[in-house]
C-alpha cells in the first residue's frame, strides 16, 4: 500500500506543476465574470436531524478594493451580517436560524492589475427533526452581477427531491464556464422535498438519483470501472495498471487501430523484428502524447477548441500520413524492381541483392507509420483521463493511459513480429520467385489503398 | 529526385485544399439565407423579457440553428445595457467571431459586432463593421444607428447627420429619435433635443430598458434646462419601467445635488456605486462627497477609480475620456494629458477635444487648453462641464470676459448637478 501512495504522490506533484502552468495565466487576467462581480453559492444538504449549508463567496477585484480599509475580522462580520439577513432557511413553513458550524475560511487570492479578490467559505447548520419541506432562499448581495447558485447535496438518511440542479460546474466558484451559449447561473432559491431514505438526491438535469459520496456517473468501460474502484481505494496500483495494459492490448484488436497498415508496411518494406518493435514503441509514444494533448485541450483550451473538433483533423492527418508512407513504399518497390531488371542484363549473380532489410530511410517510414497508427487517441482513453482529472486523481489517470498505450502497442508489435517471421517462412518455401517479389509491391498498394480510404473518410468530416 | 518528391508533396497538399474548399462551399450553399432564422427568433419574441429571450435563443443555437447566433449576441448586448454585466460582452464576442468565421458577409452578425465594438469604445472598428454590414446587404437599415453613433464619436458630425436623416425618413422609431435628440443637444438646441426625445418616448420600444433609457436622457436634458420637476418626473418614469436602472438612479443623485441636498445625493450615489461601481458613478460619488466637505471619504472613494484604471490598463484599454478628465481633476496631470491625447487620436470628437483642453489647462497650459476648448465648443454645445472647462481656461489665459460668460453659461445649464465644480466656478466668478 505504501509504495502505491508514494508513486501517486510523486506523480501528483508533477501533474500539479503542469496544471499550475495551465492555470497560471488565467489568474493574472481579469475575473471571468467581470471585475465587479460578486459570486455566491449555497450548498445545502438535509439530514434527518439537521440542515447543513455551506455558503461560498467569490468577490472580484473592485468590491474587494472597496473593502480595502477593513480588517479581515470586519470583512467577515460584514459578510456574516449579509448572510444572516438575506440567507433564509425555511423548514416545513417555519423560518429556522442558521448558526455557524465550524471555522469560516477567508482568503484574498491574487486578481488582475495587482489587485486582490475575496474568497469566503462559511459552514452553517440548523438543527431540525425529520424535515419534510425545506426551502433555502439566498438573497444576499441583491442587484450585484455574478454567478448565483443554490446547490442541493445528498446526505445520509434522507431521500431528497430538488427543484434545482445538483450540478456545480464552478467547483465551488473556482472556475467559471466560458461557454458562449450559457449565462451565469442565477438560482436564488431551492425547494427540497425530503423523506427518509439512504442518501439519494433527485434533481433536474441528472438522469438518475445520485447517492452520497459517489462520483455520480455511470461508465460502462472495463477500464473506467477499474479506475473508479482504484479511486475509491479498492484496487492496488499494479492490478490497475495490468488491467489498463490488458484493456489496451484487447482494444487494439477492435477495428481501426492500424493493424492492417502495420502488417502491410512490414511486409512491404521487408521489415525485421527490430522494426516491428520500433513500430510498437512509436505507437505507444504517439498514442500517449495524443491522449495527453487532447486532455490538455479539453481542460485548458476548452474555451477555444472542443476536443471533438480535433478528431476529424487527426483522422485526416493520419490518413494523409498513411497515404504518404504507402506511396513511398510503393515507389521504393518500383525502383527496386527496375534496378532488379537492370541488373539482370549485366550481372546474374547479384540477382537477389534486393533482399537486404529496409535501409536507413525506412526508419523515417517507421516513425511516420507509428505516428499515423497512434495519433488518433481512443475516446475511451480520453474519458479515463478526464474522469481522473475530474476526481482529482490526475496522476493515476496519466499512468493508466501510459499502461493502456503500452498494451495497445504490444498487440501491434506481436502482430508485426508474426508478419515478419511469416515473411521469412515464405521465402524458405519453394514458392515461385515472381509471386514472392510481388508481395511487397501488393502490400504497398494495400497501404496506399488504406490511406486513401482513411483520407476520403476524414475529408467530409473535417469540412 | 528531390524535386519530384517536393512536387508530390505540393500536389497532394493542393488536392487536399481543393477538396476541402469545395466541400466548404457546398456547406455554405446548403445553409441557405443566413438571416432568416435569426430574424424570425428576433421578431417572434419582441416583448419577451431579455432573460427569456436569451434562454430561447441559446436553445436555438445549441440545437444547431446557428443563424440565430446574431440575435443571441444582440440579446447579450441588451443584457449588458440592463445590468452592466460585462461578462456578456465576452459571450457575444465569441458568438460573433464564430458567426463571421462561418460567413464573413453575415449582415446581422456584422451589425452586432459593430455595436459591440462601439460599446468597447473602438469606434473606428465599429464604423468599419457597420459599413461592411451595409455592403453585405445593400438597402438594409439595421447598420444605420450604429453607423451614426460611430460617426458622432469620431467627430464626423455632417456624415452622421446625413446617415441619421436616411434612418429617420425610412424608420422614425425610438432609436432614430434618440439619436436626433443627441445631435441637437451637441448643437446646443435643448428645446429641439427635448422635443425629439419626447417623440422617442412616445414611439416606445420592445423592452422596458428602451423606455428607461430615453426617459433618463429626457431627465438629463430637463436638468440641463433647469426644469428640476420635469427632470424628476422623467427619472421616476424610467425607474418605474425598470426599478434598478442605474442611469436613472444616477440621474436622481445628480438631481438631488442640483437641488442642493448633498446628503441625499451622496446616499443615492452610494446605492448606485454599491450595485454597479462604474468609474462614471464612482466619480459622481467622490466629487459630491468632496463638495459636501467629506474630504477623507471623497478621496477614498476616488481611489476606486484608480483601481479600475489599473484593471483597464491591464486589459489594454487606456483611452477613456472620463478617465482623462478624472486624472486632470484628481490625479496626475501629466497622465491626464497623455490619456486625453490617446482619447483624441482614438476618437477625435468634441468630447475628447474637451478632455484634452481641460487636461492641458490643468497641466498649466491654459492658452493651449483654451484653443482645444474652442474646438470642443465649435458646434455650440451647452454641456455644463465643457463650458466650465472653457471658462476656467479662459480666465487662466487672461481672457476674463470670455471666462466669466462661459462659467455663467455652465451654471445656467446644470453645473449644479456637479456641486464640486459648481463651487469652483462660483469662486472663479467672484
Amino acid at each position: 500500500m505504501t509504495p502505491k501512495i508514494s508513486v501517486r504522490r510523486a506523480l501528483a506533484i508533477l501533474v500539479a506543476g503542469l496544471i499550475a502552468c495551465l492555470v497560471g495565466p488565467a489568474v493574472a487576467s481579469a475575473h471571468p465574470l467581470g471585475n465587479f462581480s460578486i459570486n455566491h453559492l449555497a450548498e445545502v444538504s438535509v439530514s434527518p436531524d439537521r440542515v447543513d449549508v455551506r455558503y461560498v463567496l467569490d468577490q472580484a477585484e473592485i468590491p474587494t478594493f472597496q473593502e480595502r480599509d477593513l480588517s479581515d475580522g470586519e470583512v467577515l462580520a460584514r459578510k456574516r451580517a449579509e448572510v444572516d439577513k438575506r440567507l433564509v432557511l425555511t423548514v416545513d413553513g417555519r423560518k429556522v436560524a442558521l448558526v455557524a458550524a465550524g471555522k469560516p475560511v477567508l482568503t484574498h487570492p491574487a486578481g488582475a492589475g495587482g489587485l486582490h479578490t475575496t474568497r469566503l467559505e462559511l459552514p452553517l447548520r440548523a438543527m431540525v427533526s425529520s424535515p419534510g419541506r425545506v426551502e433555502l432562499r439566498d438573497d444576499t448581495f441583491p442587484g450585484r452581477v455574478g454567478w448565483h447558485a443554490v446547490v442541493p447535496r445528498p446526505a445520509a438518511g434522507t431521500a431528497v427531491r430538488s427543484d434545482v440542479p445538483a450540478a456545480d460546474p464552478t467547483n465551488r466558484l473556482r472556475r467559471y464556464p466560458q461557454d458562449a451559449l450559457s449565462s451565469p447561473a442565477d438560482v436564488r432559491v431551492a425547494n427540497l422535498a425530503v423523506a427518509p431514505g439512504d442518501g439519494t438526491l433527485d434533481a433536474p438535469g441528472s438522469d438518475r438519483a445520485i447517492s452520497g459520496g459517489g462520483d455520480g456517473e455511470g461508465r460502462e468501460d472495463v477500464l473506467s470501472r477499474a479506475f473508479s474502484d482504484a479511486a475509491a481505494g479498492k484496487g492496488v496500483l499494479l492490478v490497475l495498471l495490468l488491467t489498463a495494459f490488458a484493456w489496451g492490448a484487447l482494444h487494439a484488436l477492435s477495428p481501426g487501430h492500424g493493424k492492417a497498415m502495420v502488417a502491410a508496411y512490414l511486409v512491404g518494406t521487408r521489415g525485421t523484428a527490430r522494426h516491428a518493435v520500433a513500430l510498437g514503441a512509436t505507437v505507444t509514444v504517439t498514442h500517449t502524447a495524443g491522449v495527453f494533448l487532447l486532455g490538455v485541450v479539453a481542460l485548458g483550451l476548452s474555451e477555444y477548441i472542443l476536443p471533438e473538433d480535433l478528431y476529424p483533423w487527426l483522422n485526416l492527418i493520419s490518413g494523409l500520413m498513411v497515404l504518404g508512407v504507402g506511396a513511398y513504399v510503393l515507389r521504393k518497390n518500383v525502383l527496386r524492381r527496375r534496378a532488379h531488371h537492370h541488373h539482370h542484363h549485366h550481372d546474374h549473380d547479384h540477382g537477389h541483392h534486393h533482399h537486404h532489410g529496409p535501409d536507413e530511410l525506412s526508419w523515417r517510414g517507421i516513425l511516420a507509420m507509428g505516428t499515423a497508427a497512434g495519433i488518433i487517441p481512443c475516446p475511451s482513453a480520453l474519458v479515463v483521463l478526464l474522469g481522473a482529472v475530474a476526481q482529482g486523481e490526475i496522476a493515476l489517470g496519466m499512468l493508466m493511459i501510459v499502461a493502456f498505450s503500452v498494451g495497445l502497442a504490444a498487440t501491434l508489435t506481436i502482430l508485426g513480429l508474426a508478419v515478419v517471421s511469416a515473411g521469412r517462412a515464405i521465402t524458405r518455401l519453394n514458392i515461385p520467385a515472381g509471386f514472392v517479389t510481388a508481395i511487397p509491391a501488393l502490400s504497398a498498394l494495400l497501404i496506399v489503398g488504406v490511406g486513401l480510404v482513411l483520407t476520403l473518410q476524414a475529408v467530409p468530416r473535417v469540412a | 529526385m528531390r524535386a519530384r518528391r517536393l512536387f508530390a508533396v505540393v500536389l497532394s497538399f493542393a488536392v487536399a485544399v481543393a477538396v476541402f474548399s469545395a466541400t466548404r462551399g457546398d456547406e455554405r450553399a446548403a445553409a441557405g439565407p443566413p438571416s432568416v432564422g435569426g430574424l424570425a427568433s428576433d421578431d417572434l419574441r419582441p416583448s419577451a423579457d431579455t432573460d427569456a429571450r436569451i434562454a430561447a435563443l441559446q436553445r436555438d443555437v445549441r440545437a444547431g440553428r446557428t443563424a440565430a447566433a446574431p440575435a443571441l449576441a444582440d440579446a447579450y448586448l441588451q443584457k449588458v445595457r440592463e445590468t452592466g454585466d460585462a461578462s456578456f460582452y465576452t459571450r457575444a464576442d465569441t458568438l460573433l467571431r464564430e458567426a463571421l468565421a462561418r460567413n464573413r458577409f453575415d449582415a446581422d452578425a456584422l451589425v452586432e459586432a459593430a455595436t459591440l465594438a462601439a460599446a468597447r469604445h473602438d469606434f473606428r472598428g465599429a464604423l468599419a463593421l457597420a459599413q461592411r454590414a451595409r455592403a453585405a446587404q445593400p438597402g438594409t437599415l439595421a447598420p444605420l444607428p450604429i453607423l451614426v453613433d460611430s460617426l458622432v464619436e469620431l467627430g464626423r458630425y455632417g456624415a452622421a447627420e446625413r446617415a441619421l436623416q436616411r434612418l429617420v425618413d425610412l424608420k422614425p422609431n425610438l432609436t432614430a429619435y434618440a439619436r436626433i435628440s443627441y445631435i441637437r443637444e451637441l448643437y446646443g438646441d435643448l428645446p429641439g433635443a427635448i422635443d425629439a426625445i419626447e417623440r422617442a418616448v412616445s414611439a416606445g420600444g420592445p423592452v422596458p430598458e428602451n423606455v428607461a433609457y430615453v426617459q433618463s436622457l429626457l431627465g438629463g436634458l430637463e436638468l440641463a434646462r433647469g426644469r428640476l420637476g420635469a427632470a424628476r418626473h422623467a427619472y421616476d418614469a424610467a425607474l418605474a419601467a425598470m426599478p434598478s436602472y442605474a442611469p436613472a438612479a444616477a440621474g436622481r443623485a445628480r438631481l438631488a445635488a442640483a437641488e442642493g441636498d448633498l446628503p441625499d445625493a451622496i446616499a443615492r450615489w452610494r446605492r448606485v456605486v454599491d450595485r454597479l461601481p462604474l468609474p462614471e458613478y464612482v466619480i459622481g460619488l467622490g466629487e459630491t462627497e468632496l463638495a459636501a466637505g467629506r474630504r477623507a471619504a471623497g478621496l477614498r472613494d476616488l481611489e476606486l477609480v484608480r483601481a479600475q484604471q489599473k484593471l483597464l490598463a491591464g486589459a489594454g484599454v487606456n483611452t477613456d475620456v472620463e478617465l482623462a478628465i478624472f486624472e486632470a481633476d484628481h490625479g496626475s496631470r501629466a497622465r491626464g494629458v497623455r490619456l486625453a491625447h490617446a482619447a483624441w487620436s482614438n476618437a477625435p470628437s468634441i468630447r475628447s477635444a474637451d478632455a484634452l483642453g481641460w487636461a492641458l489647462t490643468r497641466a498649466g497650459r491654459p492658452e493651449a487648453g483654451l484653443r482645444w476648448a474652442h474646438r470642443a465648443l465649435r458646434l455650440g454645445t451647452l454641456d455644463p462641464s465643457m463650458r466650465y472647462h472653457a471658462g476656467i481656461a479662459a480666465l487662466a489665459a487672461g481672457r476674463t470676459d470670455e471666462g466669466r460668460s462661459q462659467l455663467r453659461l455652465a451654471i445656467a445649464h446644470g453645473l449644479a448637478a456637479q456641486p464640486l465644480h459648481l463651487a469652483r466656478a462660483r469662486e472663479a466668478l467672484r
